[in-house]
C-alpha cells in the first residue's frame, strides 16, 4: 500500500513511541511531539497507540492514496479536504484509491497526526520508528518528507469508529501548562520566581521539536545562566540569558543551563501543540499534588485509550 | 544530596563527572528507572510516577547512597582518535593560539601529549566530553555558538575536550576534526565511546581524511 507525498508542507515526519533508557548516550526521547493525538488518531483506525503516524507541523502537506484504506486525523485544528470536500478529525475516515487529500494550515495547536489502518512502513532505530531530525535517523529515512516520496503501510482493515465528545483535547492559542520546581529553581530571585509562575507568557516564533522560548519578563538567575553540564527532560524549563526557555521531545539530553520548572508529566503532551505567538500560563504544582493529577488523567483517558499509562 | 526535578525525576549531586557515572551504574542496578542520566557533577533519574511513589524512589535512592559507590571501573580500552588540527578542519585553532599565546604547532603538541578519559556522554547522540585537558589550552566556551558544526570536529571548553559525534549547533572552540565515526545508527554497537575510556588524540595530515 502506498501515498504519496504530492506536497511536503512545512515540516512532515513520521513518528511513533519516544525512545527511553538512551538519553546517557545522547540519545533524546524524540516520538510523537504530542502523543496524546498520535495515540487517538491510531486508535480510530484499529492500531496500537504507537503505531507509525505522519506528523504534521503547521501548514500541511498534500497527499494521494495510491490504493483504498482507512485514515484518521486528531491533534491540531486543521481543515483538511479530500478530494475538494472537507473531512473531519477524530472518525474513521475511509479512502478510494486516487483519492487527494489537502491538509491545513493549522488554526489552532501545532501539530496534526494521520494514521492509516497498519500504521506506516519506518526504519526502526533505537527502539522506536520516531524520526530524529538533527541525528537524521529513524522515520522515513531519517528526514522529513518531500514531493515524491513514497510511504508504504501494510494493509490493516478497521471498523468506523468516532472518538466520543469527552475524549476530543480542545485546541487554542492560550494554554495553562501545570509545572513543578525543579533543582535550580532556587536559583530565581523572588521577583523571577513570581514572574516565571505567574506571569503571560509568549511563544517566541522560532518553536520547534527541540524546545522553544517564552518571551515575557526578563527573569533574574543567580548564576548569571551557567553550570555544569546536567541531565534534561522534555518539559524541562532552562532559563540561558533571562528568558525561560522550554525543552521539546527532540531536545539534547544534558544541558549548561539552570533547570527552573519541569512542565508535570501529565501535561508534556500540551507542549507539542504549542505554536509561536501562544499565550502560555506556568501554574505551579507540588510534586505531589502533580502525580496526584497524572494519576487521575490516567484513569480518564484510560476510559477510551487502555495503554493510557504509556501515553502520558 | 538529593533534589527533586520535578514530579517524576529526582537529582543526586556527585562530586565528580567519574563519581557521577559510578553512581549512575549503581542506581541503575538498584532501581527500575525510565531514565539514569549522569551529568558532569549531579545524576539525573526519572522514575514511572504512574507506578512508583516518590517516596519509595527516595528511599531507594538514600540506600544506595548510603552503600557508598565504587570507584568507576577504568576501561582498559584505548581509542586512538586521528584529527586533523587547524585549517579548514579546525576553524579556531589560531583564536586560541591567540587567547592561549602559543602558537598553533605548541597547541597540537599539548593535544596530542596526553592520555584522556572519557567524563560523559551526551547532549547529542555520542556527543562525548572528554576530560584531562591542560591547563593551558583551557578557555570558556564561546559566547556565540555556531548553527553547524560539522560531525567529528574536536572542540575545547573549559577543562574538557568536547567531540561532535554528528554535526549540531555547538559553542565549543574548533580545533580539528576526526574522520572516524563515532556514531552510527545502523551499527551493532552504535557508540564507540563509553564514560571510563581512555583517549589519545593522534595528529594527521589534511590529506589523510579522507583516505
Amino acid at each position: 500500500m502506498t501515498m504519496t507525498v504530492v506536497k511536503p508542507g512545512l515540516q512532515s515526519t513520521l513518528q511513533s513511541r519516544p525512545r527511553t533508557g538512551l538519553r546517557h548516550q545522547g540519545v533524546p526521547a524524540g516520538g510523537a511531539a504530542d502523543p496524546l493525538s498520535l495515540a487517538l488518531a491510531n486508535r480510530l483506525v484499529g492500531n496500537a497507540w504507537d503505531a507509525t503516524a505522519l506528523e504534521v507541523t503547521l501548514a500541511g502537506p498534500v497527499l494521494r492514496f495510491e490504493r483504498d484504506c482507512a485514515y484518521a486525523f486528531a491533534g491540531a485544528a486543521v481543515p483538511v479536504a479530500r478530494n475538494g470536500i472537507a473531512v473531519e478529525a477524530h472518525e474513521t475516515l475511509f479512502a478510494r484509491a486516487g483519492d487527494e487529500l489537502v491538509i491545513g494550515p493549522a488554526t489552532a495547536g501545532a501539530r496534526l497526526y494521520l494514521a492509516v489502518a497498519g500504521g506506516f512502513d519506518a526504519d526502526d532505530v533505537l527502539g522506536s520508528s520516531s524520526t530524529n531530525l538533527q541525528a537524521a535517523f529513524g522515520g522515513f529515512g531519517g528526514r522529513a518528507l518531500q514531493a515524491g516520496d513514497a510511504l508504504q503501510y501494510a494493509a490493516g482493515a478497521a471498523e468506523a469508529v468516532t472518538t466520543p465528545a469527552e475524549f476530543r483535547p480542545p485546541m487554542a492559542a492560550s494554554r495553562a501548562l501545570r509545572v513543578c520546581e525543579s533543582a535550580e529553581t532556587p536559583l530565581l530571585d523572588g521577583a523571577g520566581r513570581e514572574a516565571l509562575f505567574g506571569a503571560n507568557w509568549v511563544v517566541d516564533r522560532r518553536a520547534d521539536r527541540m524546545g522553544l522560548r517564552l518571551d515575557g519578563p526578563p527573569l533574574s538567575v543567580a548564576s548569571e545562566g551557567r553550570m555544569p553540564s546536567a541531565g534534561v527532560l522534555p518539559g524541562t524549563i532552562q532559563c540561558p540569558g533571562d528568558a525561560p526557555y522550554l525543552l521539546g521531545v527532540d531536545a539534547g539530553t544534558v544541558g549548561g543551563y539552570p533547570r527552573v520548572a519541569q512542565v508535570t508529566r501529565a501535561d508534556r503532551h500540551l507542549t507539542g501543540q504549542l505554536r509561536p505567538g501562544d499565550r502560555v500560563r506556568l501554574l505551579h504544582r507540588e510534586p505531589e499534588e502533580a502525580v496526584a493529577e497524572l494519576r487521575a488523567k490516567v484513569d480518564y483517558w484510560s476510559a477510551w485509550l487502555p495503554d493510557a499509562a504509556e501515553i502520558f | 544530596m538529593l533534589t527533586r526535578c520535578g514530579d517524576d525525576a529526582f537529582s543526586v549531586a556527585a562530586g565528580s563527572p567519574q563519581e557521577a557515572q559510578a553512581l549512575a551504574a549503581q542506581l541503575r542496578r538498584s532501581g527500575d528507572w525510565l531514565d539514569v542520566v549522569p551529568g558532569i557533577g549531579s545524576v539525573l533519574l526519572r522514575f514511572d510516577a504512574t507506578r512508583y511513589n516518590a517516596d519509595e524512589v527516595g528511599r531507594t535512592i538514600a540506600s544506595v547512597l548510603e552503600e557508598g559507590t565504587a570507584a568507576l571501573r577504568v576501561s582498559d580500552t584505548l581509542v586512538e582518535i586521528p584529527v586533523v588540527y587547524g585549517g579548514d578542519h579546525g576553524p579556531d585553532l589560531d583564536e586560541l593560539a591567540r587567547a592561549t599565546g602559543l602558537s598553533g604547532d605548541e597547541i597540537v603538541a599539548l593535544h596530542t601529549g596526553s592520555e584522556y578519559r572519557v567524563d560523559m556522554i551526551g547532549f547529542t547522540p555520542g556527543f562525548a566530553f572528554v576530560g584531562g585537558l591542560d591547563e593551558r589550552l583551557r578557555v570558556p566556551r564561546r559566547t556565540e555558538p555556531r548553527q553547524r558544526v560539522e560531525a567529528g570536529s574536536i572542540g575545547i571548553a573549559d577543562a574538557r575536550t568536547g567531540i561532535y559525534a554528528m554535526a549540531s549547533p555547538g559553542g565549543w572552540t574548533l580545533i580539528g576534526r576526526t574522520p572516524r565515526k563515532l556514531f552510527d545508527p545502523a551499527a551493532a554497537n552504535p557508540f564507540v565511546l563509553e564514560p571510563g575510556m581512555r583517549v589519545r588524540f593522534v595528529a594527521i595530515g589534511p590529506g589523510e581524511f579522507d583516505a
